[in-house]
């Protein structure tokens, strides 16, 4: 790993209405307890209706996010 | 799964707790109670007493459960010259928390916990209070949004995803 890629700060994004964006250095462990293999980015689920929890599949345009 | 590591700031310093190093020597106590406390949470109030006097404690810490570091980035530097000390332990810790990756965990029916060195904004774009630990909801209905407050148990919210 190089200097850079330590550095890279984790910043996780509120989006109005809709996923949790997450971005930098960081690891997903599942509802099963198995470790994601995600690179870089991932958008996360916020309105509990993905049918692919945890990450969103744009469900939230029609049942909406309580922001 | 909480590692239960935890910082506390005033202007002057910032104190590391990291419980699994703590041998119970008791000497923070006996010395500080008004600080560090053990009977109540948080267990260090860190405006309890002068920067020096905290340090004095922290210094007599046999292991380095309590570290600290300045505040002022060039205190830092001179301290941290010193062999073995607080402020050296705890650049060490802080460095090798900052190089780790942060840590979602997907709760079953439940939130995401997070936990590491990370920053969250919300949908305005504003950053929230940096915290080591936070739970983000994941059932839609929080009244505290971004961060989990519990309703996912009263409205029955099931994750379908395990």
């Amino acid at each position: 790993m190089d200097e850079k890629e330590k550095r890279k700060p984790t910043l996780f994004k509120q989006v109005l209405n809709g996923p949790l964006h997450v971005s930098g250095n960081f690891v997903i462990i599942d509802a099963s307890g198995d470790k994601l293999d995600i690179k870089d980015e991932a958008w996360l689920c916020r309105c509990g209706g993905s049918s692919n929890k945890p990450f969103c599949d744009n469900t939230h345009k029609t049942i909406g996010v309580k922001d | 799964m909480d590692s239960g590591n935890r910082e506390y700031s005033n202007k002057e310093i910032t104190v590391f707790w990291q419980p699994s190093k703590c041998i119970h020597a008791t000497s923070c106590y006996r010395d500080l109670i008004e600080v560090f406390n053990p009977r109540v949470r948080p267990w260090i109030n860190i405006d309890g007493a002068s920067t020096e006097k905290i340090i004095k404690v922290i210094n007599s810490c046999p292991t380095d459960a309590l570290t600290y570091k300045w505040i002022d980035p060039e205190k830092n530097k001179l301290a941290s010259n010193e062999k073995n000390s607080k402020v050296k332990q705890a650049l060490e810790y802080e460095s090798k928390l900052n190089n780790e990756p942060v840590r979602i965990k997907v709760m079953a029916d439940g939130p995401l916990v997070v936990q590491g060195v990370f920053t969250v904004l919300n949908s305005l774009g504003m950053e929230l209070k940096a915290m080591s630990a936070v739970s983000f909801c994941r059932c839609g209905a929080s009244d505290k949004m971004p961060y989990c407050d519990g309703q996912h148990r009263k409205i029955g919210f099931s994750s379908n995803d395990y």
